[in-house]
């Protein structure tokens, strides 16, 4: 796995804010925290899906460049 | 780098061997969709909210339909939503260019930006019309948004500053040094004026550390630096990169630039306190903010005459790239709004113009004649370049963008001067036995015909962004500007 350093710090940044949000949409004690809260969580779960889809993506490409179809993509 | 790279005038014979720099541009055509989405947004709120003070049963009796909730939505969209991404966007893309490097990072933390700028903004919005905000102007979001906020701008300043440092160019251009300006100050501006302590982290309320005078002072020292540095430096920025490059010429004074940049950086910081004139604030602090603010006209029209005559040579192109005739008649409302705003800072002056709309009327013919037309400007050669193609679908439907607009704007700052003065005079006009001459009530009836000339000319500059919108997704999609020849990358740089 060739994983780039920024994906991954960015990854595990996101999936941070998305734990925090989770908790801030747990405890809320108003519609602010709350749809705040749960905004970040989903934000960062689609921002994490995004990165996986790009990084293997990349990967398929370069197989396929490997294999000389690079032409064919 | 010489003053010809940027022109893009350099011969490409004489170009140093190079190596191909492969710039991120995914994030800046992200960042210019959004800034034209909520362009568009900014100016649709504006013309509904002045619609709402020209006939108020439009509030519709709802509490997030309220004029209240709506108006910050409008300002944070305008300011925030298309200023901010325009300079996200042309920053990145200056920086690159103009360092020949490609963005410090990596693809993840630019998409980080892009996609975390835009929930901050959504976020913010939301949490207006829900009804919560800390109550001080242009600094409305709550403890946990401003949080966000100070995450995703950090991490911009990583990546521009880290760009900067991995630069091929010895030279750092100048418009590298005004956006890093609005970078650098903005981010002390917000940490400064937010520095308040939430209820718990389970509720959006906070208190900030400061109140009563002191909390004005520190507001205003935001606020006038947010028009300083964010509605100002940032877009000086764009102004510098893409004037010469629309004109294919060199900036008129790289000297006068280096002066600009230092003089309006240093006196900007002090000309806060001219928005609290005739207040509790002590009197040495608000002669302290007009003294400043009038020396500001200075380093202000030096901008503004090295914008207008890096033109020398190229008058003519006014009247075949009407793009570049935004930007010039940008720096133009510039130079008018930078006279004015001094004026308006003198404490006599200020007596008559503080809380009327002369204020909204000076604010717009910043926001729409300089904001908005340089990044229109910007954009109109952007997009061309970002997606390949050989020219905009329409340089007529440009030039009815330009009338339309310009017409607007004239029918906007117009109403609002007569609307303003005309509040000052009956505010303060007394009849013979001492008494006030005028009720409040009277001179908002008084009022009511210029908030509906106000009203038509946000509806035509709305109606010019969208004839914009048209033709930039026609330029991107019709075969009519079909791609231009792709020469290499080294080539196509040196000319940059």
């Amino acid at each position: 796995m060739d994983i780039e350093a920024s994906d991954l710090i960015v990854g595990i940044m996101m999936a941070v804010f998305g734990l925090i949000g989770l908790i801030m949409a747990a405890g809320a004690t108003d519609n602010e925290i709350y749809v705040f809260g749960l905004s970040l969580l989903g934000f960062a779960v689609v921002f994490d899906f995004g990165l996986i889809r790009r990084h293997f993506d990349k990967a398929e490409l370069r197989q396929k460049a490997l294999r000389g179809e690079a032409d064919h993509v | 780098m010489s003053d010809l790279a940027i022109g893009g005038v350099m011969p490409v014979a004489h170009a140093p061997a190079r190596t191909a720099v492969v710039y991120n541009e995914a994030v800046v055509r992200k960042f210019t969709i959004a800034a034209m989405f909520w362009a568009v947004v900014a100016f649709l709120v504006g013309v509904v909210i002045a619609a709402q003070l020209a006939w108020p049963q439009l509030n519709l009796g709802l509490s997030f339909t309220n004029f209240g909730r709506l108006r910050p939505v409008h300002t944070s969209a305008a300011i925030f939503a298309f200023g901010g991404s325009a300079l996200f966007g042309t920053s990145l893309y200056v920086v690159q260019r103009t360092c020949r490097a490609r963005l410090f990072g990596g693809e993840a933390l630019a998409n980080f930006l892009f996609w975390g700028y835009q929930f901050f903004i959504v976020m913010a919005a939301l949490s207006y019309v829900m009804g919560f905000s800390q109550g001080q102007e242009y600094a409305e979001p709550e403890w946990h948004l401003d949080l966000w906020l100070t995450v995703v701008w950090v991490l911009y300043a990583v990546v521009f500053i880290g760009t900067l440092l991995k630069r091929e160019e010895p030279h750092i251009y100048v418009a590298n040094w005004f956006y890093l300006a609005f970078i650098l100050t903005v981010a002390i501006l917000h940490l400064g004026n937010n520095v308040a302590l939430p209820v718990s982290i389970y509720t959006a309320k906070s208190y900030n550390f400061a109140s009563g005078v002191q909390n004005a002072m520190i507001q205003w020292w935001y606020g006038h630096n947010a028009v300083g540095f964010f509605l100002t430096a940032g877009f000086l920025g764009m102004m510098y990169y893409f004037i010469p490059k629309a004109a294919g010429r060199p900036v008129y004074s790289y000297r006068l630039s280096i002066v600009h940049f230092w003089s309006l950086i240093f006196m900007y910081m002090w000309a806060g306190p001219h928005h609290l004139h005739w207040t509790a604030l002590p009197d040495w602090t608000q002669t302290l903010g007009m003294a400043f603010s009038v020396m500001l006209w200075m380093p202000s029209w030096g901008g503004m005459i090295n914008g207008i005559m890096t033109l020398s040579g190229a008058w003519d192109k006014l009247r075949t790239d009407p793009g570049l005739r935004f930007s010039v008649t940008a720096v133009g409302f510039y130079g008018m709004s930078t006279f004015e705003g001094p004026v308006m800072s003198i404490r006599d002056v200020n007596s008559l113009s503080h809380y009327t709309d002369w204020g909204i009327g000076h604010v717009h013919s910043g926001a729409l004649g300089w904001v908005a037309f340089i990044s229109f400007g910007a954009i109109y050669y952007l997009v061309p370049v970002l997606w390949k193609r050989e020219r905009l679908y329409s340089t007529r439907l440009v030039s009815w963008h330009y009338w339309v607009a310009t017409l607007g704007i004239v029918f906007y700052i117009t109403s609002m001067w007569v609307a303003g003065i005309m509040q000052g005079l009956m505010w303060r006009a007394y009849d013979q036995f001492g008494f006030l001459q005028y009720s409040f009530a009277e001179s908002v009836n008084a009022v009511h015909p210029y908030y509906v000339i106000r009203l038509i000319g946000g509806v035509f500059f709305l109606s010019g962004a969208l004839i914009m919108v048209y033709n930039l997704i026609q330029t991107v999609r019709s075969p009519s500007t079909a791609r231009r020849e792709a020469l290499p990358a080294g080539v196509a740089v040196a000319g940059e």
